[in-house]
């Protein structure tokens, strides 16, 4: 079976795991949906009146049958806040969320490349060290106060983006989002400028680089060929692993910066133990999150036809 | 900027003030006329308004849905009969314009106004009202409980709606004018229940424009909306901004032209801000300390007393509203009809709290744990000063942080020992409060307390069925009295709704109920 | 987050594959190794930076007579002055004595929050590195199901289950975080047990964790100190979010996530209250990766 074909027939047991775990995991945090709903008017007869409506009055096990059963039918259920179903919430505020991940992703990719040429081809020097010291700031920064000094810099003094929300249209979310992808390529450009630096000092120091230079192969060509090209590989890994911290991580993004995105849906989901839509989140970001590693593993064999798989 | 906002403030005090005097039948029929933009002229037509709010809505069921954020929205839509006066306190007619009562007190007969059509142009009759209250009684998860007294509802023509109680009952107006008594079509147009409120047809000065969840909720004008010449605005938008500096930035770039909930902290600055008013509407919201009677040693009012007594109210409200508050004195605030000024609620007084301690069961102290919902800034707040205020007493308070959902849990199956919580009146009657807080009997247990003094819960019965106002005020007296002397909960404060708006905002009020009429609000260019 | 092992080696998350770039051999002794260690600036500088962090935390009482946990409401967000260096909160606290106290509570949960993922990760990766087969199988298969949920999301349903308190954010942190190590050492050990000498060792006769234990684990720990370096200050900021969510460490304790989550509410009004603890964040930060970096760059063969 070819390797795309087992990876993705791994993602059938990971996938099932996710779906066991978070299931039994929401139910049996205590706590339940229709105390969200009610508040405080919450009699014992609107209480089960609301779970004989949700089929939340039967047994675990059968719960869990009827939420597989659904599954197989492409169906994830009925958000138990909302009333609509679990599927069009999630399809609604997944774009935004994606967008979010997409655009801070290449936004990493644009600062960091030449940061990490200009500290691998000066190593140990000035410049060297600054760009491996400045970034490590951007690790330790907690994201609202980025998100905020950047809303503050340029949202609110110079007016070049607006202040939170997600925009309307290609050119509307390239706007809204600009700020709140720059937060987050903040915080992960660091880790990505080390790794690039690092693996374009070893692919530097390789033996094809020296016997291509002492060939009288241009630096530039010899870069853009082959430093480039090798070192992506290692900042697309960092992406792909980073994937999972991420979509989580978004969430304060989220927060700040008005975007309604699914982090915030998941967490919300969680305080109002909208189970299904819970349920329904982990599932897909799950699959996310292998599919994306997949990309990611897909992307090396493609780049580099040293790279070997032994189990 | 800040003499404005002062006269602002007078012109609305003296406007409640006016408006006082009208409850019942009569009074005018339009809302309130304090809010926003004293004197700016003639009223602009036109503009599309967006509030930038904490949180998104969850239904538009205005019968089963208990979430502010979804009731302010539908408001919009659909109206009852009554609707609450602006000063919160009574109600005036709204889509019923006068009514007589029976020699026996039980059957109300409503005469329904003219020429009221539905957004969908279909115009508005009896058997339209009688379905409505009829599917609020049904709502067993909702608010049903509100319809209590009603036997049943019938239409004899198609301009008039009879209401048949079961007794004779006092707040009936103010519980017709609830939200989840308003008015829908006769079997929802044809459409289920749940269909008809993902698009919501009603006959108020917005129809439905969009939802999208988590993002924005958007109503446009109704033009066949029956008060002539309004709403002013083309558009409504609410926008989903949980972050409190988000919201406030949105302002200040004229993003939105309304936030909802400013920090308190932010109150002054704002106040100060160009541009921007800073709104602080009376409200009905009062915050309390509860003590659950069934855990030792809160069952010994020596001990509630003493606590109650051992927290400075002043310094709560210097602390966590920046001053934009006042202590409370009784369960009921202010803006409640039959308030009684008088009302001793225990304030602080460090020795009288000792003396308490002294005549207790516990007189060295005990250990307990305070519960406060995970998230929520101001409560952290108020805890952590109420933690440090008991320590001369010999109370070791730990506070407990808990998700939302399972401090609810546990405060309403009664396993705490204090927590801190809060209410806002729904109606203008002090009823659905009073049954509520003292009648361990109701659905809450008293407030989820435990309380039991028998002759309050008596007088607040009786106080239902008698019609006298008269009456009704010495009954409650008596029971904010008692209530305050047993301290089964420390009254805290009474707090303001806060609105930071854009000077272009116009109209903007919102009662003591915290709900607000649209359909007076316009913005200036 | 995660970052591959700096060491010239990457691995591709999911499959366990490991992808080997030409690597040069050591030719350093660990003897030559120790000498030189003082003269890495990246390491000295970390050194220094966390030396007198872990100084003042320590000295915290000697340094300031407030009580970190003391109100005074007459005394509410005052600036910096004579009797308040750094101002005070909203409760009328000195900031910079809860600065003081809230570093020896950070630098505690944060080191102890990477020593239990630490542990766990590395027996976990070992033995699927060193025994491949069905152990390699199931442990890596865990990974799988642990990577797939958003790591915040997790750890907030975690904390919940087991209610908020510092013992619930090590357990939910070791849960999830364990993860990073075993990939590491996992990475690491296949390749590290090709080597000459643990051929040797396994002819020789010694037992497998007599192998695993005194040759392999003390090669291959480093990265996995490299990493936990940079881990310390994730999980300090972890505990920030978890805060945000009111899951993080209880009141009135002084600690710098609760102060950074206390102060977003006067951001626009007393910004000094949440950027002071969040500068603080950001040195030990600087001083923990410098010193992750310093040691990557000792240990990284053939530089």
């Amino acid at each position: 079976m070819s390797f795309v074909g087992r990876r993705l027939l791994q993602l059938v047991p990971v996938a099932v795991g996710v779906t066991i775990v978070v299931f039994f995991m929401i139910h049996l945090i205590p706590g339940d949906p229709a105390r969200t709903i009610l508040q405080q008017h919450a009699t014992p007869r609107a209480i089960a009146e609301l779970h004989r409506e949700w089929g939340l009055d039967r047994p675990l096990i059968s719960q869990y049958w009827l939420f597989l059963d659904r599954l197989a039918h492409a169906n994830l259920g009925q958000s138990l806040i909302y009333g609509v179903s679990a599927a069009s919430l999630i399809w609604q505020r997944l774009p935004a969320t994606l967008w979010l991940i997409i655009y801070a992703s290449v936004l990493a990719v644009l600062i960091s490349v030449p940061l990490a040429m200009i500290a691998a081809t000066r190593k140990d020097g000035i410049r060297d060290h600054v760009v491996r010291a400045v970034p490590l700031l951007g690790l330790g920064m907690p994201p609202f106060w980025v998100g905020f000094l950047l809303i503050y810099g340029f949202g609110i003094t110079f007016k070049v983006f607006p202040v939170g929300g997600y925009g309307t249209g290609l050119t509307g979310h390239l706007h809204a989002m600009f700020l709140p992808a720059l937060t987050v390529a903040i915080a992960l450009a660091p880790v990505v400028i080390r790794s690039l630096r690092a693996s374009m000092l070893s692919v530097l120091g390789a033996d094809y680089i020296t016997t291509a230079r002492s060939k009288g192969v241009p630096a530039r060509r010899l870069f853009v060929r082959h430093v480039l090209r090798n070192a992506v590989i290692p900042a697309i890994t960092v992406l792909g692993i980073n994937i999972g911290f991420l979509i989580g991580g978004t969430v304060i993004i989220e927060n700040v910066f008005a975007i309604p995105g699914i982090g915030q849906l998941m967490i919300n989901s969680i305080f109002q133990r909208d189970f299904p839509v819970v349920q329904g989140v982990t599932l897909v970001f799950a699959v996310l999150v292998v599919l994306v590693n997949l990309l990611a593993d897909m992307t090396y064999a493609a780049l580099d036809p040293r790279v070997s798989f032994d189990r | 900027m800040t003499y404005r906002t002062h006269a602002l403030k007078a012109l609305t005090a003296i406007g409640a003030l006016v408006l006082m005097a009208g409850c019942g039948s009569g009074g005018s029929s339009t809302g309130g006329t304090g809010g926003t933009g004293g004197s700016a002229g003639a009223p602009v037509h036109g503009g599309n308004l967006v509030i930038a709010r904490t949180a998104d809505s969850q239904s538009m069921n205005a019968t089963t849905v208990f979430d502010n954020e979804s009731i302010w929205i539908f408001e919009q839509i659909m109206q009852p009969l009554y609707t609450v006066t602006p000063n919160g306190k009574g109600v005036m007619p709204w889509l019923a314009t006068s009514y007589t009562v029976s020699p026996d007190k039980k059957t109300y007969t409503f005469t329904l106004r003219k020429g009221v059509k539905f957004s969908n142009g279909k115009p508005m009759t009896s058997a339209d009202v009688k379905f409505s209250i009829d599917q609020n009684t049904k709502a067993t998860k909702g608010w049903g409980f509100i319809n209590t007294a009603i036997k049943s509802v019938s239409a004899p023509t198609p301009g008039t709606v009879a209401v048949h109680l079961k007794y004779p009952w006092a707040p009936l107006l103010a519980d017709l004018s609830l939200f989840a008594n308003g008015i829908v079509p006769a079997n929802y147009g044809g459409e289920t229940e749940n269909q008809f409120y993902t698009h919501p047809v009603g006959t108020g000065p917005f129809k439905w424009g969009y939802w999208h969840k988590g993002s924005a909720l958007k109503l446009v004008r109704n033009p066949l909306y029956w008060q002539h010449g309004k709403p002013y605005l083309n558009s409504v938008t609410w926008t989903d901004v949980p972050n409190d500096n988000t919201r406030e930035l949105q302002l200040k770039g004229g993003q939105a032209q309304i936030d909802e909930f400013p920090a308190w902290s932010t109150v002054a600055s704002l106040k100060s801000t160009q541009g921007v008013t800073m709104n602080l509407f009376n409200s009905t919201q009062t915050n309390y300390l509860a003590f659950n009677e069934l855990r030792k040693p809160f069952q010994d009012v020596h001990v509630r007393r003493a606590i109650s007594l051992a927290i400075n109210r002043k310094a709560l409200v210097k602390a966590v509203l920046f001053g934009n508050g006042k202590p409370a004195n009784s369960l009921f605030p202010p803006q409640v009809p039959f308030y009684q000024q008088s009302t001793p609620g225990l304030q602080y007084n460090l020795a009288a709290a000792k003396q308490e301690m002294a005549k207790s069961s516990v007189p060295h102290g005990f250990s307990t744990v305070m519960l406060i919902p995970a998230g929520n800034s101001d409560y952290l707040t108020i805890a952590t000063i109420v933690q440090s205020e008991l320590k001369p007493l010999g109370i070791n308070v730990k506070i407990q942080q808990l998700d939302v959902n399972v401090a609810n849990t546990d405060e309403q199956s009664l396993k705490y020992d204090m927590t801190l919580t809060l209410w806002t009146m729904d109606i203008a009657d002090p009823d659905e409060l009073a049954t509520f807080a003292v009648d361990p009997k109701s659905g809450a247990k008293s407030f989820f307390t435990a309380y039991n003094n028998p002759q309050v819960v008596k007088d607040t019965h009786a106080a239902q069925r008698t019609l006298s106002t008269t009456q009704r005020q010495s009954l409650y007296n008596f029971v904010q009295s008692q209530s305050a002397h047993d301290a089964f909960m420390a009254y805290l404060y009474y707090s303001p709704y806060p609105y930071a708006t854009s000077t272009k905002v116009h109209g903007f009020f919102v009662t003591p109920l915290g709900n607000y009429h649209m359909e007076n609000v316009w913005l200036s260019k | 987050m995660i970052e591959p092992n700096v060491g010239g080696q990457y691995f591709a998350p999911g499959s366990g594959a490991v992808i080997e770039l030409d690597r040069p051999p050591a030719d350093r002794s660990t003897q030559q190794r120790r000498a030189t260690w003082y003269r890495q600036p990246a390491l000295m500088s970390g050194l220094v930076i966390t030396a007198i962090i872990l100084g003042l935390a320590i000295a915290a009482p000697l340094l300031t007579s407030y009580n970190p946990i003391a109100q005074n409401l007459n005394d509410t967000l005052q600036g910096p002055s004579a009797h308040h260096l750094l101002g005070t909160d909203q409760l009328g606290r000195d900031t910079l004595t809860r600065l003081l106290y809230g570093a020896r509570v950070d630098l505690r949960v944060g080191f102890i929050a990477v020593l239990f993922p630490f542990c766990l990760g590395t027996i976990l990766g070992s033995l699927a590195g060193y025994f491949g087969g069905w152990a390699d199988l199931v442990i890596m298969r865990l990974v799988d199901v642990v990577v797939a949920f958003p790591f915040y999301v997790l750890l907030i349903a975690l904390v919940f289950v087991l209610g908020p308190g510092e013992k619930s954010i090590y357990i939910a942190i070791t849960i999830v975080g364990w993860v990073s190590y075993a990939r590491l050492v996992r990475a690491e050990i296949l390749v590290a047990k090709r080597q000459e000498y643990v051929l040797a060792a396994q002819g020789g006769g010694l037992s497998n964790l007599r192998i695993m234990g005194r040759h392999l684990l003390p090669n291959v720990i480093s990265q996995g100190i490299v990493y936990a370096m940079s881990d310390i200050v994730q999980d300090i900021l972890a505990i920030v979010t978890l805060g945000y969510f009111g899951l993080g460490i209880p009141p009135p304790t002084a600690e710098w996530g609760s102060m950074i989550n206390d102060g977003q509410n006067f951001l626009t009004t007393h910004w000094q209250l949440t950027t002071i603890p969040g500068l603080a964040v950001v040195v030990v930060g600087l001083g923990l990766s410098l010193i992750g970096d310093g040691l990557a760059d000792l240990l990284r063969p053939g530089q």
